[in-house]
Parts: structure tokens; C-alpha cells; sequence
């Protein structure tokens, strides 16, 4: 029986971490610019795709050991995702921004921004799925009935120290500050001599990293990519973020393991094909009674 | 000439808030603008200060420069970096999340990375030693006469030596009104050049070298403050008689 339920925790804390990785980089863009960058599913989708090409060439057309590829991987795929982000924020939300666009608007340009991701990749690569490269060989522990795996470790960690760092950055640096100082209010950031466009950069590439760091290890988890997988991916994580109080980074973090934990949970009662139909009403309920989140502050501040 | 604004123009959206307005300020002068609500005061600031639309107004002609050059390119970032001008806004618009400390620091952004800024927070906090008493605190639970000397107080930590302030004075009691003064008075003496908006005339002009009086975008008046103070019409309009 306790062997179960820690199998069930580990189960639950590592889709907990794409979640929470991924609604890190929605509720970090929301706190500063109040937009809600409905294209971020699609740029962990992005993310996984450049692993792959990333991976592929360090593996074949380098020759490169596994674990070297993997050094080599991380940061490329996170720095390349970052830039995918960032080229969004400038070509399609900076415009809108300087002519002072609605917010309507400019959340409809991230949905468009999203699909168009979606639909180059199909044009681009074709419909067929892509076998992400075995980099790492996955050894199975097994401790006392619970299994697991190098990587699900690997990726839990990874969550929880790119939280820190997160955490970190927001309140300890002076970009942080800026960022916490932005989600309060814009109008005086520059005043203080702190150039807004480059915290907003910064913004995105922080939120972008973490989506493409969640596309590797989504890809190396689960071998199989095609161009729609960000999608439900991505809304499951925005609602993680909504849960856990959009805007604030320890919120998101928690919903993401929240909505991981309901998940499991679910499927060890029900059938599989129930995933999502309890989950998403779990979801539903908390948000009745707390709307603004677990952590959310109503309007005020954010991250 | 420090700064020159000359037959300066906005308009925000179609509405024209400035008519060609031009003024001055001297190195290590105070200059203060005084005028009704919707005279075009806080515009000004907002001009000079090359805040970008919809909050500030865009120039549609006329030239702002700064020893002698024109700075209607240049970034509002750059203003402060570049130029150290420094705004304290209408409304103080501190960051209400931000602890004391993390306001002050937020506004060396610009500045050099390893610079030593000790001797400057002690002056911040010789200025207003509450700050230092509250340093810690959200600076969102300050009181309004707290908040005003935080919003002077960052704008000093820019590391600017020209000083813009709008409406300093508004929603302060009697007494910290004075104090703000005083000390606005003891910043200049040791060399800091003020631009001061005031609806509080009397005040202001008390303050000021010299000063401008706007009136719907236009200029209405302008000269030395003993001038001012005894002009008729600005007694009659703005100094209650």
C-alpha cells in the first residue's frame, strides 16, 4: 500500500514538473506584462523539436558519446528555445504594445502565434512523429516496490532547482526587482533609469529556457514528438498557473504539482479515459472558491 | 542653459495639451512651474522627461535640449542614465511591492555595477531618517509623507544632479509640506538643479529662483519669484488675492 502511494507521488511529481516547468514561463510573462502568452505551449513544443535536431547532430553528425550530447543539448536547446521566445516578443507583442494595443488583441496575436508554431512545424517537418535519440541509458531502481528511473529523478530535480534559481533571480537580483517592480507599475520603471524593453526580453527568455529545458526532458521521458504535442500540454499547464494564483511564481510551481498529483490520483481510482474529465473539475471547483488561485493576491501584485 | 524647452507642442491622441510653450532652467537654479489642473504642468514633465504614449504626449513641434542639444531622440531610460535627470512623479508611484531598501537600490539600475554607493544611501537616509527605520517594510505600507520622501529619496539614487518633482507637496500635512521644502532648499544649496511643478503657488515661488505660469498649454506669465509674487494678475489668479 505505501509502496503504491510513493509510486503514485513519483509518478505525480514528475508530471508535475513539466506542468510546473511550463506554467513558470506563463505566470513569470503574465506578473510583468500581464499578457497571457498563449503561444508558450507551442514554444515548449519548439523546445522539444530543437532537442531533437540538436541531439540528432550532436549524436550522429558529431559522434559524440550520450552523456556529452546531453551537456550539449541542455543549454543549446534552452538558449535556441529562449530566442524562439524572444523573436515572438519582438515581432508580434512588441508592435502591439508600442501602439498601445488592448490586451484583447495582443492575447489574440500569442493564440495566432501558437498556431502558426503549430502549422510551420507541419508544413516544415511533414505529419509524420519523430523519434527523439536515446542520449542517456534509462536504468530502473527499485527500492522497497516503488520503480524508478534516472531521468524521472533527473527531471524532478531539475524542476525544483530551476525554481530556486528562479526564485532567486525575481527576488535578489536587480532584473528580478525590475520585474517585480514592472508587474506593479509600468509607468514608473523607466524613470528609474531601467530600460523596460530589456527586462521584458529578459522576461522571455527566462520563461522560454524553462520551456525548452521542459521540451528535452518531455522528449527524453517520452520519445515521441509531433507538432501538436505542446498544445494540451500547454493549456494544462495555464490552468496550472490559474490554480495556483497567475502572476506568482511559488503559485505556479504548486499548481503544476497540484494538477500533476490530481492526475495521478485520478487514475489510480478510475479509468485512464478519466484523466482529464476530474481533473480539469478539481480544477474547476478550487478556482469557485479561491478565483484568484492558491497564492493569487487580487490584482495588486504579481510575481 | 542646462535645459531649454522652446515653443514646445503635444498633443495626446488628437487633444493638443501644450500650445508652444518654451522655458528654461540654469544650472543650480530652482524653476518652478505653477498653474491650474490641465495647464500643462505635469505634460511638461512628462515631455521632458521623453516618456513614450499613451501616458505621456507626443511632440508635434518645438525642441527640447539639453546643453544645447536636442533630446527629443533620446530614450526616457536615457534620460535618467545619460543626462541624470530624475523625475519624482505626481503621485509618488513608489513600487508598493518593493520593501524601502529594494526601491532605493532598484533605482541605481543604471548605474556602474561596482560603484560604491554607501556614502549616497547615507544621504538618502540623512534626508529622511525614516526611511532608514523602515527600510525593510513593504514600501506599500508607508504613510503618504514617508512615501513622498521614498519617491525623492530613489530619484536621488539615480545619481542624478537635475531634479524634476510634480506636485511634491500634494496630500502632505502642513508641517511635512515645510519639511519637504527645507530639505528641497538644502539639496540645491549642495548643487542639485530643481524643476519644480507646484499648484501650491506660494510655496512654490517662495522656493524658486524663478518661475513660469502656465494656463491651458500656453504661457501666461514668467520671471523671477519676487516678480511673480507681486504681479497682479498672478496674485489674483493663483495666490489667493
Amino acid at each position: 500500500m505505501l509502496a503504491t502511494i510513493i509510486q503514485n507521488l513519483i509518478n505525480a511529481l514528475q508530471w508535475g514538473s513539466f506542468y510546473a516547468l511550463i506554467a513558470l514561463g506563463y505566470t513569470l510573462v503574465y506578473g510583468v506584462l500581464t499578457l497571457i502568452n498563449f503561444a508558450h505551449g507551442d514554444i515548449f513544443m519548439v523546445g522539444a523539436y530543437i532537442a531533437f535536431f540538436v541531439a540528432t547532430f550532436m549524436l550522429s553528425a558529431a559522434g559524440l558519446p550520450g552523456w556529452a550530447a546531453l551537456a550539449l543539448t541542455i543549454p543549446l536547446t534552452m538558449i535556441l528555445t529562449s530566442m524562439v521566445g524572444v523573436t515572438l516578443e519582438r515581432v508580434a507583442y512588441r508592435p502591439l504594445r508600442r501602439k498601445g494595443a488592448h490586451r484583447l488583441y495582443v492575447v489574440i496575436t500569442a493564440l495566432m502565434c501558437g498556431l502558426i508554431l503549430e502549422h510551420a512545424n507541419l508544413a516544415l517537418l511533414g505529419a509524420s512523429r519523430k523519434a527523439f535519440p536515446p542520449m542517456i541509458t534509462e536504468h530502473v531502481y527499485n527500492i522497497g516496490g516503488v520503480s524508478f528511473t534516472n531521468l524521472k529523478v533527473a527531471v524532478i530535480v531539475s524542476a525544483i532547482l530551476v525554481f530556486i534559481l528562479l526564485q532567486w533571480i525575481v527576488t535578489k537580483t536587480k532584473v528580478g526587482m525590475a520585474m517585480r517592480a514592472i508587474s506593479y507599475d509600468k509607468f514608473a520603471v523607466p524613470l528609474m533609469g531601467i530600460p523596460m524593453d530589456n527586462i521584458i526580453v529578459a522576461t522571455f527568455v527566462l520563461g522560454s529556457g524553462m520551456a525548452g529545458l521542459a521540451g528535452i526532458l518531455f522528449a527524453m521521458s517520452y520519445p515521441i514528438l509531433e507538432p501538436y504535442m505542446g498544445a494540451l500540454i500547454g493549456w494544462k499547464a495555464f490552468i496550472a498557473a490559474v490554480v495556483g494564483g497567475i502572476g506568482d511564481i511559488r503559485g505556479a510551481f504548486l499548481g503544476g504539482f497540484l494538477l500533476g498529483a490530481v492526475e495521478i490520483l485520478v487514475v489510480a481510482f478510475f479509468p485512464s479515459t478519466f484523466r482529464d474529465l476530474i481533473a480539469f473539475t478539481v480544477l474547476l471547483v478550487i478556482l469557485a472558491f479561491r478565483p484568484t488561485g492558491l497564492f493569487g493576491v487580487a490584482k495588486t501584485t504579481k510575481i | 542653459m542646462l535645459l531649454s524647452v522652446e515653443n514646445l507642442e503635444v498633443k495626446y491622441g488628437n487633444i493638443q495639451a501644450l500650445h508652444g510653450i518654451s522655458f528654461h532652467v540654469n544650472e543650480g537654479e530652482i524653476v518652478t512651474l505653477i498653474g491650474a489642473n490641465g495647464a500643462g504642468k505635469t505634460t511638461s514633465l512628462y515631455s521632458i522627461c521623453r516618456l513614450t504614449p499613451p501616458e505621456a504626449p507626443r511632440v508635434i513641434a518645438g525642441d527640447i535640449k539639453f546643453r544645447g542639444e536636442s533630446i527629443l531622440k533620446t530614450r526616457p531610460s536615457d534620460v535618467v542614465k545619460q543626462l541624470n535627470m530624475a523625475l519624482v512623479p505626481e503621485g509618488r508611484r513608489i513600487f508598493g511591492n518593493l520593501t524601502v531598501m529594494e526601491n532605493l537600490e532598484l533605482a541605481t539600475y543604471s548605474r556602474e555595477r561596482h560603484a560604491d554607493l554607501k556614502d549616497e544611501y547615507q544621504r538618502v537616509f540623512d534626508l529622511f531618517p525614516r526611511l532608514h527605520e523602515r527600510r525593510k517594510q513593504r514600501s506599500e505600507s508607508l504613510s503618504g509623507g514617508e512615501q513622498q520622501m521614498l519617491a525623492v529619496g530613489r530619484a536621488l539614487m539615480t545619481g542624478c544632479n537635475f531634479l524634476l518633482l510634480d506636485e511634491p507637496s500634494m496630500g502632505l500635512a502642513p508641517r511635512l509640506k515645510y519639511e519637504l521644502f527645507r530639505t528641497l532648499k538644502k539639496l540645491n544649496e549642495s548643487g542639485m538643479t530643481i524643476l519644480l511643478v507646484e499648484q501650491n503657488a506660494s510655496l512654490a515661488l517662495n522656493l524658486a529662483h524663478r518661475g513660469y505660469v502656465l494656463d491651458t498649454g500656453e504661457l501666461a506669465a514668467q520671471g523671477t519669484s519676487a516678480e511673480l509674487l507681486g504681479n497682479p494678475d498672478v496674485k489674483k489668479a493663483y495666490l489667493g488675492g
